[in-house]
């Protein structure tokens, strides 16, 4: 209790004079000068290098291309051990190629896999303090460290390593609330002039096409998923509603985001019986399914995301899903 | 008692590992849960986060943690009303920290050999692959012994998820490649078996 109120007592003073400080004062200049470098180099240059990804207790080593060709951005993404499986950016097209020779189209217009620096270095959410943290050392590269730290506790934060050359993002890492590595990028090798062509994003032939079938959004009878709580600072940001193939039932999807972190509650109609709940962690990443009943329809909600798990739940209890009129 | 403060106090900072979070919401009491949910709702006004309403099923608990209040609380206007408030915001509060707590079979009780099984779910649960959809369940409602619930069967359907996740997360929040190594990852390891 002692401790709680003292904790509490330091806090409160400091909080609400952080709150009034002017956004641009000197302390943050230098570190969202380096994002909006590092979102920069990440979007116009050609790079190409190998990197660890750790996830949980797994790691796995990962090859990315990226080069601009016409003003567009080819990236590929190929998991190096085990299957083979790739992400693949042609300009505005994206696709996945599973281990088991399908590929799935993911939608994604507006969207880029380099968004994340964008977001961090044109709006950094209010919900976290942005600040320079030393220089280091990564794929041999002198690096320059910004820590992403979250003001409370029902998010992650996270570390980066800036190329100190190219500014480009070598490492980086979401850490809890004790500071521990959930996940983790690191890059081992990185060569800036990669001599990369448009052929070496060509996807391969022998795929046969898959999609996530959308199901018109606006029909009756489809489920609207609410959540009564969410966390400062996450907002309702995206919905569908599709199914995986044709014979399975359509399943609806709300995500929710604080600009940086994301979470997504999916709901589905399932008959009582079925033994899904539960919960299931690995690195940063929480899904929790829970069953819920409205009248007469039992529906499963499944909760995706990279937020802790005690406000996965939080958001759980209070989601309440409806069958739209 | 003291002690036990701290370790609700723990707890509340996310400083308790799972094993711990489960066996301090098992031995939690009606006052422990009072003074934890208070705390978390001092928190959250701190935060600025909003108090959701009270879901209706805990009305009983409502009323029956608000009677018990009331008489020690009743000290000034000021307290007696902060008290008020402040419990019947605590019960919506306990939901989330003591859920496990509330929704449990029999109250609240967990079987004596619970916590090996829970011990052994958990192990289960760090080891195994994402992509091997560890749905285990330790839900209370599945039962306070925690049995591990594995639901291969719906293993393209958690995949399909985790698609449509990394898709949300990179358009609308992304961080950087992670969403899309994530998926990488989780694919390969799941094409494996």
């Amino acid at each position: 209790m002692l401790r709680t109120l003292a904790f509490g007592l330091t806090l409160m003073a400091p909080l609400p004079a952080l709150l009034l400080a002017p956004p641009a004062s000197a302390q943050e200049a230098p570190a969202a000068t380096l994002l909006q470098s590092m979102s920069e180099a990440s979007r116009q240059l050609n790079y190409k290098g190998r990197f660890l990804y750790q996830f949980g207790a797994e790691v796995s080593t990962m090859e990315v291309s990226h080069a601009i060709f016409d003003g567009h951005q080819y990236q590929r993404l190929t998991h190096l051990d085990g299957r083979l499986v790739e992400v693949l950016r042609r300009g505005p097209e994206l696709v996945c190629l599973h281990s088991n020779g399908t590929l799935t189209r993911i939608d994604d217009a507006n969207g880029s896999p380099l968004e994340f620096q964008d977001r961090l270095a044109s709006a950094i959410p209010s919900q976290y303090n942005v600040l320079l943290d030393g220089d280091g050392r990564v794929a041999g590269r002198p690096t320059l460290r910004v820590r992403v730290a979250p003001l409370d506790n029902h998010r992650y934060g996270y570390r980066l390593w800036l190329d100190g050359e190219s500014k480009l993002l070598l490492k980086s890492e979401m850490v809890d609330g004790n500071g521990l590595a959930l996940e983790r990028v690191e890059f081992v090798t990185l060569d800036l002039n990669p001599g990369l062509r448009p052929e070496d994003f060509n996807v391969p032939e022998t795929h046969s096409e898959r999609a996530l079938e959308n199901v018109a959004s606006s029909r009756p009878g489809n489920f609207v998923i609410e959540a009564q709580w969410l966390p400062g600072g996450f907002e309702a940001v995206d919905q569908d509603w599709r199914r995986v193939d044709t014979v399975a039932d359509p399943v609806a999807a709300q995500s929710y985001s604080d600009g940086l972190a994301t979470f997504t509650v999916f709901a589905e109609a399932t008959d009582s019986a079925s033994p899904e709940e539960g919960v299931s962690r690995v690195g940063p990443t929480v899904a929790i399914s829970r069953h819920t009943q409205n009248g007469p329809v039992t529906f499963l909600m499944t909760l995706v995301g990279e937020i802790p798990q005690p406000t996965a739940e939080r958001v759980m209890q209070s989601i309440q899903v409806s069958t739209a009129q | 008692m003291k002690r036990d403060f701290e370790v609700l106090s723990a707890l509340l900072d996310g400083e308790t590992n799972e094993f711990e979070t489960r066996r301090v919401l098992r031995d939690l009491d009606d006052k422990g849960l009072d003074t934890l949910a208070r705390w978390q709702l001092t928190r959250d006004v701190m935060h600025g986060q909003a108090v959701r309403p009270v879901p209706s099923s805990f009305n009983a608990r409502l009323s029956e943690a608000l009677a018990a209040e009331s008489a020690p609380a009743r000290r000034s206007g000021l307290v007696g009303g902060f008290a008020r408030v402040a419990v019947a915001a605590s019960v919506a509060a306990a939901t989330v920290v003591g859920w496990q707590y509330w929704s449990g079979p029999s109250g609240s009780s967990m079987s004596p050999g619970a916590p090996q099984n829970t011990l052994a779910a958990n192990d289960q649960r760090m080891s195994r692959p994402f992509g091997d959809l560890s749905l285990v369940s330790q839900s209370a409602r599945g039962g306070a012994g925690a049995v591990p619930v594995q639901v291969n069967a719906a293993q393209p359907r958690v995949n399909a998820m985790l698609m449509r996740h990394s898709e949300f997360a990179a358009r609308h929040s992304g961080q950087g490649m992670m969403p899309y190594a994530r998926l990488v990852s989780m694919d390969a390891r799941n094409g494996a078996r």
